[in-house]
């Protein structure tokens, strides 16, 4: 045999060995930062690694207010992971500008399309509908109600089950009763507002008044000036210039309320708090000293409107091999085939009809409260640029809080600034 | 022949200066030329950072934009305010702490480390630390109301717009005023002993021998500080991007870099981005080169 001939002989044998050995698939899963959710995930990587040996698994986690920046970046290089989730007003631009791919609906466990939206609460998956497909299967529904200290309140003399604020000017009231200051400086809010989510937890407010960020038709920025104005009046009083009752230069009220230190009375929160209550103080969760209420309302609203939801869906980066995105859907599927552990153990809703159907979600605390608000409730504003518009509302209602603006000056420039956004959208 | 000679030998050690200067060429090639005129090619685009679809060719339609937006005209009113409330006190503290540290004849290298250290941070760490000072209830608060004489203050650090402008401009002072003071220190180090002793057998007293003879003298140090500062802060934005994260409010130190930060990451409007970077360059390059042409009148410095 000449040495030509015995190496073709190797080729043909090498060449059918390797395709048979076949390639690792590797899959790298961003996510947000969420001890709880880290465990239990971490687990189904093990079982999924197990059940497909050729894959590899690669989950890195980065901080809530980082991610955005994170994922953008890498997908603006083209090296954007294989799986991700953010909030859907963050997560919306991938959809329109076509960079995940539409849900393999064979890998994910359905049988078509409308099997995968009728195991699903109706509506929840609307947000990542795009030209009749869907994009992305939802980790979490949440919603925000406001969450409360009784110590805090039995400490300034109330009563946190008869006495806790149903309306915003009851918040004030109440909050007035609770802060604790040492001369401007407070030392024990009553209150903290959920800054800097101004879609979730601020426009409700103006739409209880009558007032819309855009228009039905999206092409009109604020609709009822006097709902708006009478908004951004009340974030001035409520600011340091006005009756000093909190502010956004504060340390935000959910990082602090788990500790139960005594320097906060309520805040804006979801149902995932309590189990963070539970993982980082359970002596406080089990002395079962907190509570939760609804959103409130104000006095004169002429609609009730709770928080806006929102939601994260878990979505798989189209760029990436077809192999990839198939194994990714099949991960993906697999994790949320434990609805109720992640209830249990990290307390988030996936809006699928057997979890609310589940007494695992009918005996959670207060889940009734929760999907009492949720069912009053519609999804956030969402669009390509809901990042920058959310922004354009901080603006001014920080500028209204914090720097002296008349809310009609705030009012105009936001107007204008948010009509140019949509305008170039045009 | 020797002409011929000559310019082969010169050849050849011009061939040897080519080699070593070539790495650092082509690192400034890649990793500064490349992208200036990369920006400069996107932002005659409409490009979007997320969008697959080929960038809009829009000419200057970016730079018209920007000169006719209010937001833009805010963020060089907020640059300018930071770059002269910083560059100006850096640029007589360091050397008056210079002068300081020299006079000393005890403790020198501690007030050099002391004043040092907190170059030594990164931007992120140092604005995160102060980001504790100046919580209503933290440490900036309690010495002001302490040394004040107030009772329960809040200066509103973060939240007013002036004094927000001014805790910006206080964290960047705090950390780079070392920085300078060290290298003002050198320049002091390389005036001749001789022209102090000189001056003082003639008669000057300590402030004439500072003004006339150690002022000059340093006058390279304090162009190489100036431009150096300056440059400094017009970049500046770690310390304006985290407190503004943390709830400060944006307007009023929403500085070029931070706004072209917002516009790629926030809108996605990588085309306006590089529109504004192109901006703060000619700008930086402008104040450089008013810098140098200031610093050629006068004469050359000479110690002989």
């Amino acid at each position: 045999m000449n040495r030509r001939s015995f190496f073709v002989m190797f080729l043909c044998l090498v060449i059918p060995i390797s395709l048979l050995v076949g390639k690792t698939i590797e899959l790298q899963f961003w996510t947000h930062e969420d001890p709880n959710r880290t465990v239990i995930e971490n687990r189904y990587i093990e079982e999924f690694q197990k059940m497909y040996p050729d894959v590899v698994i690669k989950r890195v986690t980065q901080s809530s207010t980082k991610i955005q920046e994170l994922v953008l970046t890498a997908f603006a290089a083209n090296q954007g992971p294989d799986i991700f989730n953010m909030s859907i007003e963050d997560e919306y631009a991938y959809i329109v500008n076509q960079r995940v791919a539409s849900v393999n609906y064979e890998a994910a466990g359905y049988e078509n399309k409308e099997a995968l939206i009728n195991a699903y609460l109706p509506g929840t998956l609307d947000p990542v509908v795009f030209e009749g497909e869907i994009y992305g299967l939802p980790l979490e529904i949440t919603n925000w109600c406001i969450l409360l200290n009784k110590k805090v309140f039995k400490d300034a003399g109330l009563d946190p089950e008869k006495d806790y604020p149903k309306t915003w000017e009851e918040m004030v009231e109440v909050s007035e009763k609770l802060t604790i200051r040492e001369g401007q400086i407070i030392t024990r809010r009553g209150f903290d507002f959920r800054y800097p989510y101004y879609l979730v937890a601020f426009i409700p407010m103006v739409e209880q008044l009558g007032g819309k960020l855009i228009s039905d038709d999206g092409k009109t920025a604020i609709v009822n000036d006097e709902a708006w104005l009478k908004f951004l009046d009340f974030m001035a009083a409520w600011g340091p210039n006005g009756l000093n009752l909190g502010s956004p230069t504060y340390k935000n009220a959910r990082s602090l309320f788990n500790m139960d230190n005594n320097d906060i009375g309520m805040c804006t929160t979801g149902l995932y708090q309590l189990a963070r209550i539970k993982a980082d103080n359970p002596a406080f969760y089990d002395s079962r000293e907190w509570m939760v209420v609804p959103f409130p309302q104000f006095e004169n609203a002429v609609n009730y409107v709770p928080a806006h939801y929102y939601g994260h869906y878990y979505m798989v980066n189209v760029q990436k091999p077809k192999e990839n995105q198939e194994m990714a859907w099949k991960f993906i599927a697999f994790m949320l085939s434990h609805p109720e552990e992640y209830l249990d153990k990290v307390a988030i809703i996936q809006p699928t009809n057997e979890l609310l159907e589940s007494d695992t979600f009918k005996n959670y605390p207060y889940s009734d409260v929760f999907i009492s608000d949720l069912e009053k409730s519609t999804v956030v504003y969402f669009s390509e640029y809901s990042a920058k518009i959310q922004s354009l509302v901080k603006e001014a209602v920080e500028s209204v809080m914090l720097s002296n603006a008349s809310s009609r000056d705030a009012l105009n420039a936001l107007r204008r600034k948010v009509q140019e956004v949509l305008d170039d959208q045009y | 022949m020797r002409r011929i000679l000559k310019k082969g030998i010169e050849h050849k050690k011009a061939r040897w200066g080519w080699f070593f200067v070539l790495p650092s060429m082509a690192f400034f090639a890649v990793f500064s030329f490349y992208p200036i005129v990369n920006a400069l090619y996107t932002s005659l685009f409409r490009k979007r950072l997320l969008s697959l679809r080929p960038p809009t060719f829009i000419g200057l339609e970016n730079y018209e934009y920007l000169l006719k937006s209010p937001d833009f005209w805010n963020s060089i009113k907020a640059t300018f305010i930071f770059t002269l409330g910083t560059f100006i006190p850096i640029l007589v503290f360091s050397l008056l702490l210079a002068a300081f540290i020299m006079s000393r004849k005890r403790f020198q290298k501690f007030f050099q480390m002391a004043f040092y250290s907190p170059a030594v941070l990164s931007s992120v760490v140092a604005a995160a630390i102060w980001l504790l000072i100046l919580d209503p209830r933290g440490l900036a608060n309690m010495g002001a109301n302490f040394l004040l004489g107030t009772k329960g203050v809040d200066y509103k650090w973060l939240a007013s717009a002036n004094m927000v402008r001014f805790s910006t401009i206080l964290v960047y002072f705090w950390k780079y005023i070392g920085y300078f003071t060290i290298i003002y220190i050198t320049g002091l180090a390389s005036i001749p002993q001789s022209l102090h002793e000189a001056a003082k057998i003639d008669g000057a007293n300590g402030w004439k021998d500072f003004w006339h003879i150690t002022i000059p003298l340093l006058k390279p140090t304090t162009v190489l500080v100036s431009i150096m500062s300056m440059l400094q802060c017009l970049k500046t934005f770690s310390t304006q991007y985290l407190f503004t994260q943390s709830g400060a409010p944006l307007e009023p130190i929403n500085v070029i870099t931070l706004n072209i930060y917002n516009t790629a990451i926030r809108d996605h409007n990588i085309g306006r981005a590089s529109a504004m970077s192109i901006i703060l360059f000619i700008i930086m390059l402008f104040f450089t080169w008013l810098q140098f042409k200031a610093s050629r009148s006068g004469g050359e410095v000479d110690y002989m």
